[in-house]
């Protein structure tokens, strides 16, 4: 096997699921200016049900999937519906504290619910793996690159190439002129938030079966595509390309520098950026971060 | 006559709070502690050797307890930190726990071991730590060096001279990759390793490098997350011989891995886990009753860490059995230095060496067709 061949296809597998997650983020924060740190868990939640009712045997998988996509979008659209909605005047802070609240409270349901050990669940497609160059990509990896890029590349075109995109982007600069113009402003976030949650949860359903889920996943998956649509500067097409960019680089510092090199090196590219880009870094607007 | 009732009376009156003393005191527990991952990263290996140790404890005190005292299993729960084992260890040395049973990971037990200068004598299961002969730490299985020889033993029988292998980056991996260092490399076995964090959810890269043309891969990575490596190997399509740690042999494992399993899937597993492996007749005896037993209370049958659990618990009951004062350690270092103990394996401790299991006690086993063999040679 080829290291570097195999540092490419994980980067790219990664990559296409931070995609999904920083898509997610992003399409939040246009619509409602808040950084939904709960929202990788929608991607645990997604995981945990698979797992769950794949494990019971009583159903069959794509009606366990159906409800794990279901469940996802519900706890996103809870979230923003009776936690910051009510609160939609207080701080950034406040409500970025709240939806880290969120988090670690579901947190604590899954581990309830599915206990401390991780979960998964039979892939969606098997086979032998695709050989290319010393690496191997299985047919769920390439499902996930192949689905996962196109609903990503799906969330730009959307958010600018449509009316209803539109509106969500009206909704979150300025939300009494887009409600002047007709805009039903409550409804433009509970689309934008169920959009979010339907991502982390399709997310999860190409991944997990690779890989695995635990209760404290979410977190993990929450940063890492908080740092992409960060480095981004919140745009939704530059939110993709540097989730690849994150996936890829987190793959060749685990190829060369090893695995307890890449949280380090990976922060610190991050931090670099951020202190470079300190007076241009724009979240969705003008103002500075 | 007034004076001599009143002595009388007050002569009944100690009696009586003597007696009433004498049967309180005969009545006090021993307290057992114990030290275990029950949640967190490490979960699977604490939960299985804990449920041993409970059934023990519970068939004990039904049984009426020793030397009419019933035992209390005091299980704190570390969650896999050196932290919390020390807040663990805290407790029990508090409550004067008669001696402290520890099924927790290296690092953990490496925080409580100077807590330990006065005592109580501790016993552990890692296989990673050696113990300093000095210390009050006893050490139930073999170590790992001698796991470790044992594989070389097979690579050798099978003329295998590469080896790929994955260990973690926590204390237990650092120790697992210098004993493999130790041990493959004087004998002419290439190492090739890769390490793994235990956050890690995909071990693909670490595969990558180090699988290349070697035809068996070792994964020294112990807990729920070496299911990563197993998922992993699976993506990549391998189909050379996986061989899983000691710590790994348990049914939770398996069905975690069950829609991954490599083709050949082997393990380094610990004779009383066949018992046709167990050629003492006592051993296999008391081997047999426990399985019993714990098919009985669990419905299935105990796994590798289960029956580690037994070797703690064994160990335990020597000492409640055999030392006068619990409560000195020294006693029961010394008692313990001396005395074999009957297990459901070997184990001989000694003023030179508290690891009381060796190379003998280890065999490498291969999983078909749902349950545990012992292993056939590599085509």
């Amino acid at each position: 096997m080829n290291p570097l061949t195999q540092a490419i296809m994980s980067g790219i597998m990664m990559g296409a699921v931070y995609a999904m997650l920083s898509i997610g983020l992003v399409i939040v924060y246009q619509t409602a200016h808040v950084i939904n740190l709960a929202h990788g868990e929608t991607y645990s939640i997604a995981g945990s049900v698979v797992a769950t009712v794949a494990a019971a045997q009583v159903l069959p998988i794509w009606v366990a999937i159906l409800a794990a996509i279901a469940a996802a979008i519900v706890f996103s659209i809870a979230v923003e519906r009776f936690l910051l909605r009510p609160r939609h005047a207080w701080s950034h802070n406040a409500l970025i504290l709240i939806t880290l609240a969120a988090a670690l409270f579901i947190h604590g349901v899954l581990y309830t619910l599915i206990g401390s050990d991780a979960v998964s669940f039979p892939r969606l497609v098997s086979g032998a793996p695709f050989r290319i160059a010393g690496g191997a990509l299985p047919p769920q990896g390439l499902l996930l690159v192949v689905v996962g890029f196109v609903l990503a590349l799906a969330v730009p075109l959307f958010l600018s190439g449509t009316p209803l995109g539109r509106q969500l982007r009206a909704a979150a600069e300025n939300p009494d002129a887009a409600q002047l113009m007709g805009v039903n402003v409550d409804r433009a976030r509970v689309l934008a938030f169920g959009i979010a949650g339907a991502y982390g949860a399709i997310g999860a359903v190409l991944l997990v079966p690779l890989v695995s889920v635990d209760f404290h996943t979410g977190l993990d998956m929450t940063m890492r595509g908080f740092i992409a649509a960060a480095l981004a500067g919140m745009s939704p097409l530059w939110a993709i390309l540097c989730s690849l960019g994150l996936g890829l680089g987190e793959a060749f510092v685990t190829t060369y520098f090893g695995t307890l090199a890449k949280d380090p090196i990976v922060f610190f590219i991050l931090i670099g950026i951020a202190v470079w880009r300190s007076r241009n870094i724009r979240f969705g607007g003008t103002r500075r971060a | 006559m007034k004076p001599l009732v009143y002595l009388k009376g007050l002569g009944c009156g100690l009696l009586t709070a003597a007696s009433l003393s004498v049967t309180a005191f005969a009545a006090e527990p021993f307290v057992v502690g114990v030290i275990s991952p029950m949640t967190g990263p490490m979960a699977t290996v604490g939960a299985q050797s804990t449920a041993g140790l409970q059934l023990w404890a519970k068939a004990l005190n039904a049984a009426g307890g020793i030397k009419g005292r019933q035992i209390e299993l005091d299980v704190c729960d570390d969650q896999g930190t050196p932290e919390n084992a020390v807040t663990c260890a805290r407790r029990h040395i508090e409550r004067h726990a008669a001696i402290i049973l520890d099924n927790s990971i290296s690092s953990t037990i490496r925080a409580i071991t100077p807590l330990l200068k006065d005592g109580p004598v501790m016993v552990v299961v890692s296989p990673i730590i050696d113990p300093d002969p000095k210390s009050y730490v006893f050490q139930t299985s073999a170590s790992d060096v001698e796991i470790t020889r044992a594989l070389l033993a097979y690579l050798q029988a099978n003329k295998i001279s590469k080896l790929a292998m994955i260990a973690s980056t926590d204390t237990t991996g650092e120790a697992n990759a210098s004993h493999a260092q130790k041990v493959f490399t004087p004998a002419g076995v290439a190492l090739s390793l890769a390490r793994i964090d235990l956050k890690s959810n995909d071990a693909s890269i670490q595969l990558a490098n180090v699988v290349k043309d070697n035809p068996i891969i070792y994964s020294a990575y112990s807990g729920a997350g070496a299911a990563t490596v197993v998922k992993s190997f699976n993506n990549l399509g391998l189909t050379i011989p996986f061989v899983l740690s000691n710590a790994n042999l348990s049914d939770a494992f398996m069905a975690l891995i069950k829609n991954d399993m490599p083709p050949r899937l082997l393990g380094l597993g610990l004779n009383f886990m066949l018992p046709e492996l167990v050629t003492d007749p006592g051993e296999r005896a008391r081997l047999q009753k426990f399985r019993t037993a714990f098919q009985e209370a669990q419905k299935q049958p105990p796994s590798l860490l289960a029956l580690m659990g037994v070797t703690l618990a064994d160990t335990a009951e020597s000492v409640l059995r055999n030392v006068e004062n619990t409560n000195d350690a020294a006693a029961v270092k010394k008692y313990l230095e001396s005395t074999p103990i009957q297990s459901i394996a070997a184990i001989r401790f000694s003023p030179e060496s508290h690891v009381g299991a060796g190379a003998s006690t280890i065999s490498v086993v291969e999983y078909k067709n749902g349950h545990w063999t012992k292993a056939d040679p590599i085509k």
